[in-house]
């Protein structure tokens, strides 16, 4: 096959996935979300052909320590919302094992009860070594399942410092968990949690503790300037189903209250972010792929100490990417 | 890099589970490790999956090779698992098995379209190089197809 | 002509000992250092400078004496020889009555009643696909099937082990059979084999589960019943075989067990119940992997922790309940699909090492163990070979005969340690109960199950005709029938199931179901309201055991294996 007519396959393959993806199909959503992960050619059609049903799906991140029962109360969640007519897609992020590259992909087994219903979607992704622990691809596949008609898109992610900001960034509305017993954990991601939470819960609420976490958490919030959002503190037992109807009505008012003008500024926030993440991409990989001569006396420099290395990127910015450009 | 070379360089993605009433998981739980410390992406659920809720998986998650791990005879259900692939237009996904799996019943299995069988002492070589050989069969049938 | 006798003078230990070493050290080229299952270190030779008669008491003692060690009853097998209890169960009722006068008369000397998975799954017959039924135990769902189990049999001459997890509805539907036949209950005895909910969730996982909390529930309440009204039955058998086949240590199942049944005293106990009176009814299962003096030394080592505990954490007086009676099966994990045979051999040698632990009940698996359900042929071996030790090696002449071994009196000493420190990272975890919820053995097991399949992976460890000594060609046995349950047969009694449902009064089923959720809704402890006595009423009534199950499912909720690789 010449690399035309590999295109042009491509294309046309692309077109009709695209088109059954928007129909809402699950096994276009599903293909689709390969052709995100591999990116490519075929991965920027799909990306384009969507651009323009976006917005109708309500974004919902969950994020907390490992174990705090996320996923449980994602499927707890996801009860709820059925209930109440939605239709869900799920994005379950979980770590790639740094040896091996491979992963072990388990939040969907928490969520048994929505194993057959058709209007609930879950996609499992390995962060395969992406730092903040949400897979690269995750805000684009975000993007398919609400192009595929989605009423509720909810990202799980395991809490490690910069993940947790990086899915405040993605979703309308996040939802920190916590449980009780976790109280240094607490205080570890205390620091971030405030400024990212829209909803604070403390799940496995049938432990002691749990309302001294909740306590600890409302006294930790009254500190914030009075100026700032209100952040709603809830307990829930994700494996009993208490709480949940009330999480429910905290992530559907938050929705209202921001509205649609303020997810579409997010949204254009997160382009500017995507192409900000892809300009860094490709450059890393020019540079990583030059044999420029300019580049290797760089690294001399920095080699006799005469430049730091953020010193030799803004030179080396400015010298070369400013005449290529 | 051409777009098909890329996708043979993420990792194969795997199920493994366990269908019917059988709750022996010594096995499947080993096999996951297995695969994981190949560097494959391994979807794990719980013993006792319904056929429809395997199909349901297995297309969300676009899955390669679909692991079945079965030690008291629920393997007597894979041909109604292999017809309800076929039927979910998942004909290009490899089904593996593995456990308790007497000659005779191997046999029918394989001409129901099950690839492969591994029996307890298979040699965790030989499970890893089949699964990931299946894995990328099942990328490129699907490429073609 | 006759030689002079060479006379030696003694030469002191220190010196002896010093050149043993070096001629030691001289001949093993390779670090010597070897490990058992349990992670303990095991030197090439052990002397009294590791256990010494001194200890001998603290140690040791009599047979049926603190600390138990050697055995809990003054005479052991030399007095009373274990049972030979084989797990017998496959198709129909009829199926399963057959099997069992076959064993009986090749010298079995009680019945177990294993039922179909379908029974373990809490389903009747109708609610499965027909392929599975039968295929790994008998079907029985109503007290017509269990009348025809035991038809011919007197259930009150017979001790019954049955496979019955909870909501223990066998037994209900053995106790409405007695009902029927008019055999009092008092008469009635064996035990209630899977009746240890917290191994069910952490390894087992195919037997029926109500949610952890709702099990704890029942699961007094059962014993409740039992000690009012069955004082010849076990109703409580705390299962460490099905922690160790799923990948615990050997010192690991042992402590894991100690917990679980500390947590089912404990609970007990809160609820009222004198330990002194309920102790006594305890009965333990394990597994005997091929790690021989391990296993000795574990089982050993259980012995004596156990009367520990409960005087020390449950001031029990009564001796009764000092004794650790247990019930063990050869392991199945050793056995090996390839040159099968060979497995005999091993089931001999897990056998002895029961044996020599002091058990009191012992299951021998069969040779065909990795190909399927047992053939008769193969069954009938396993009988034989515990026959064979028993009176042909004469086994049971000597009560604990390796007692006083160095190596195996230092052995028991250091898996003592070696599960007392999992005990304790238990207790902290706040209980067996606590543990499981939180995932701490599942995750302790699944690591254990990996690092000895590492072993085997790497050679480490020798499995003959799997890593070593493989013979070219496999199967090395030629393909054997396979034994699947006659689908006819099967038919006839699913029909015979859906007459017996049409026929009976469905207002008594009702109305005992309803009796049974109002039960599993009141506080437990409530008077009146014991949830297990109202099962025992519905299966009387001709409730079948999928709906007893479907009733405690929907009231206590249903608890799910969520344990990840
Ligand atoms: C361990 C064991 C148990 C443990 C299970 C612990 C656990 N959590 O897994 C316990 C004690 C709880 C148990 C209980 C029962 N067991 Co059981 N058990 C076994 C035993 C002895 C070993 C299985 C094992 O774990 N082997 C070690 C693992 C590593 O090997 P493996 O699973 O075979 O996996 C290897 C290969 O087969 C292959 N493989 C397996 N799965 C997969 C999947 C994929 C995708 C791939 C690629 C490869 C692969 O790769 C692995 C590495 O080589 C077998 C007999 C035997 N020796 O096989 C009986 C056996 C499976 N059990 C049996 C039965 C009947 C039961 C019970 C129903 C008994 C009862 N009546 O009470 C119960 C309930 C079952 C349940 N748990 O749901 C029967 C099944 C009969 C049949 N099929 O016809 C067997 C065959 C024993 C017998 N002959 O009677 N059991
Ligand atoms: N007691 C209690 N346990 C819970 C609750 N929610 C989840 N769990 C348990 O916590 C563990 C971790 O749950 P999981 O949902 O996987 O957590 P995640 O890692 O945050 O996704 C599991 O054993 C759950 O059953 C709860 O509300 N109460
Ligand atoms: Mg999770």
């Amino acid at each position: 096959m010449t690399d035309r007519s590999a295109a042009a396959a491509g294309a046309d393959a692309g077109g009709k996935l695209l088109e059954r993806l928007l129909d809402g199909e699950p096994a276009a959503l599903a293909k689709a979300i390969t052709v995100i992960e591999n990116a490519g050619a075929r991965a920027a059609q799909v990306l384009a052909g969507i651009q323009s049903r976006l917005g109708h799906a309500l974004v919902v991140g969950v994020t907390g320590p490992p174990g705090a029962g996320k996923s449980t109360l994602v499927s707890a969640l996801v009860g709820e919302l059925r209930r109440r007519g939605k239709s869900l897609g799920i994005l379950a992020v979980d770590p790639s094992s740094p040896l091996s590259g491979g992963a072990i992909l388990g939040d969907r087994i928490r969520m048994a009860e929505h194993a057959c219903d058709p209007e609930v979607f879950v996609r499992s992704l390995a962060s395969r070594g992406h730092v903040g622990g949400l897979s690269s691809a995750a805000a684009r596949v975000v993007d398919l399942m609400d192009a595929a008609g989605k009423d509720v898109v909810i990202v799980e992610t395991v809490g490690a410092g910069q993940s947790d900001v990086e899915v405040a960034q993605l979703a309308d509305v996040t939802v920190v968990v916590c449980a009780p017993g976790l109280g240094d954990e607490i205080q570890a991601i205390k620091a971030g949690i405030l400024e990212i939470a829209d909803v604070l819960v403390v799940n496995k609420a049938d432990l002691p503790n749990a309302e001294r976490t909740v306590a600890q958490l409302e006294g930790m919030l009254s500190l914030r300037d009075p100026g700032t959002a209100t952040v709603p503190v809830i307990a829930t037992t994700a494996t009993e189903g208490h709480g949940v109807a009330e999480l429910s009505d905290a992530v559907e008012g938050r929705a209202e209250t921001l509205g649609g003008s303020a997810r579409a500024g997010k949204r254009l926030e997160r382009i500017r972010q995507d192409i900000a993440d892809s300009a860094a991409e490709l450059l890393r990989r020019q540079l990583n792929d030059s044999d420029d001569d300019g580049l290797r006396a760089l690294c001399r420099s920095v080699q006799r100490g005469e430049l730091d290395p953020e010193g030799a990127a803004r030179r080396y910015l400015a010298d070369y990417m400013g005449n290529k450009a | 890099m051409t777009d098909t070379a890329k996708r043979t360089s993420r990792p194969p993605r795997v199920l493994v589970t366990k269908i019917g009433l059988d709750g022996h998981d010594r096995g499947s739980r080993i096999v996951a490790a297995y695969l994981r410390d190949a560097g494959m992406e391994v979807i794990y659920t719980a013993p006792w999956q319904k056929i429809e809720a395997v199909v349901k998986l297995a297309v969300e998650e676009d899955v390669d090779v679909i692991g079945v791990s079965s030690l008291a005879t629920d393997h007597l259900l894979l041909p109604d698992l292999m017809a309800a692939l076929g039927a979910a237009g998942l004909g290009h996904v490899r089904v593996v098995a593995g456990g308790i799996i007497p000659d005779g019943d191997e046999a029918e299995l394989l001409r129901a379209g099950v690839n492969r069988v591994f029996h307890p002492g298979s040699p965790r070589e030989d499970i890893v190089a089949t699964v990931s050989h299946l894995a990328a069969q099942a990328r490129a049938t699907c490429a073609n197809g | 002509m006759s030689e002079q006798p060479v006379q030696l003078p003694l030469p002191g230990f220190e010196s002896a000992r010093a050149e043993w070493r070096q001629d030691y050290d001289g001949r093993i080229d390779r670090d010597g250092s070897l490990r058992n299952r349990s992670g303990i270190e095991i030197k090439p030779l052990y002397t009294c400078e590791d256990w010494a008669e001194e200890r001998y008491m603290e140690d040791l003692g009599f047979p049926g004496q603190l600390p138990m060690t050697r055995g809990i009853y003054p005479s052991m097998h030399r007095g009373r020889t274990w049972t030979q209890r084989q797990l017998v169960g496959f198709g129909t009722p009829e199926d399963y009555n057959q099997r069992l006068k076959t064993i009986l008369a090749a010298g079995g000397t009680a019945g177990s009643l294993i039922p179909c998975n379908s029974v373990y799954r809490g389903y009747d017959c109708d609610e499965v696909e027909l392929p599975l039924l039968g295929t790994c135990g008998a079907v029985v769902n109503t007290v017509d099937d269990m009348d025809l189990c035991y038809r011919d049999i007197g259930i009150g001459e017979l001790s019954t082990a049955v496979n019955d997890p909870l909501p223990f509805t066998l037994l209900a539907l053995l106790l409405a059979v007695a009902k029927r036949r008019d055999v009092s209950w008092s008469r009635i005895t064996g035990t209630s084999n899977q009746s240890d909910y917290i191994s069910h969730f952490v390894a087992n996982h195919m037997f029926f589960r109500i949610a952890l909390p709702g099990s704890r529930r029942v699961l007094v309440d059962h014993v409740a019943f039992c000690q009012e009204h069955l004082p010849g039955w076990n109703p409580i058998s705390v299962v460490g075989q099905h922690m160790q086949q799923g990948g615990a240590t050997p010192a690991e199942a042992m402590a894991l067990t100690l917990c679980t049944a500390i947590q089912y005293a404990e609970d007990c106990r809160t609820r009222g119940m004198d330990p002194d009176v309920f102790l006594p009814r305890f009965t333990f299962f394990f597994d005997i992997s091929i790690s021989f003096f391990e296993e000795i030394a574990k089982l050993r080592a259980g012995r004596r922790l156990w009367q520990r505990i409960v005087r020390e954490r449950f001031g029990a007086k009564n001796p009764k309940a000092w004794r650790f009676k247990f019930h063990a099966q050869t392991s199945g994990v050793d056995l090996t699909r390839q040159q099968p045979l060979n497995n005999i051999a091993r089931v001999a040698v897990q056998a002895v090492a029961g044996i020599f632990g002091g058990l009191q009940s012992l299951h021998t698996d069969a040779y065909d163990e990795v190909l399927s359900v047992p053939t008769e042929e193969a069954a009938r071996i396993a009988i034989a070979t515990q026959n064979i030790l028993r009176e042909e090696a004469h086994l049971t002449d000597v009560i604990d005969p390796l007692a006083g071994s160095y190596y195996l009196e230092t052995l028991t000493n250091q898996m003592e340690q070696e599960i007392e420190a999992t005990i304790a990272r238990i207790d902290a975890a706040g209980g067996m109960f606590a543990a499981v919820e939180a995932g701490l053995p599942q995750d302790m097991i699944g690591k254990s199950a990996r690092v000895f399949q590492e072993k085997v992976d790497s050679g480490q460890e020798t499995i003959v005709g799997v890593n070593k000594y493989r013979e070219a060609e496999e199967p090395t046995t030629a393909p054997r029938p396979l034994e699947r349950p006659d689908q006819s047969a099967m038919e006839a009694h699913l029909a015979r199931f859906r007459a017996f449902k049409a026929e009976r009064s469905q207002a008594a089923v009702t109305a005992a179901l309803d009796t049974l959720a109002r039960a599993a809704n009141a506080a437990p402890g409530t008077p009146g309201q014991n949830v297990y006595e109202k099962v025992v009423e519905a299966a009387t009534a001709g409730a079948t055991h999928g709906e007893i199950c479907a009733c405690l499912r929907r009231e206590l909720g249903f608890g799910q294996p969520l344990v990840m690789p």
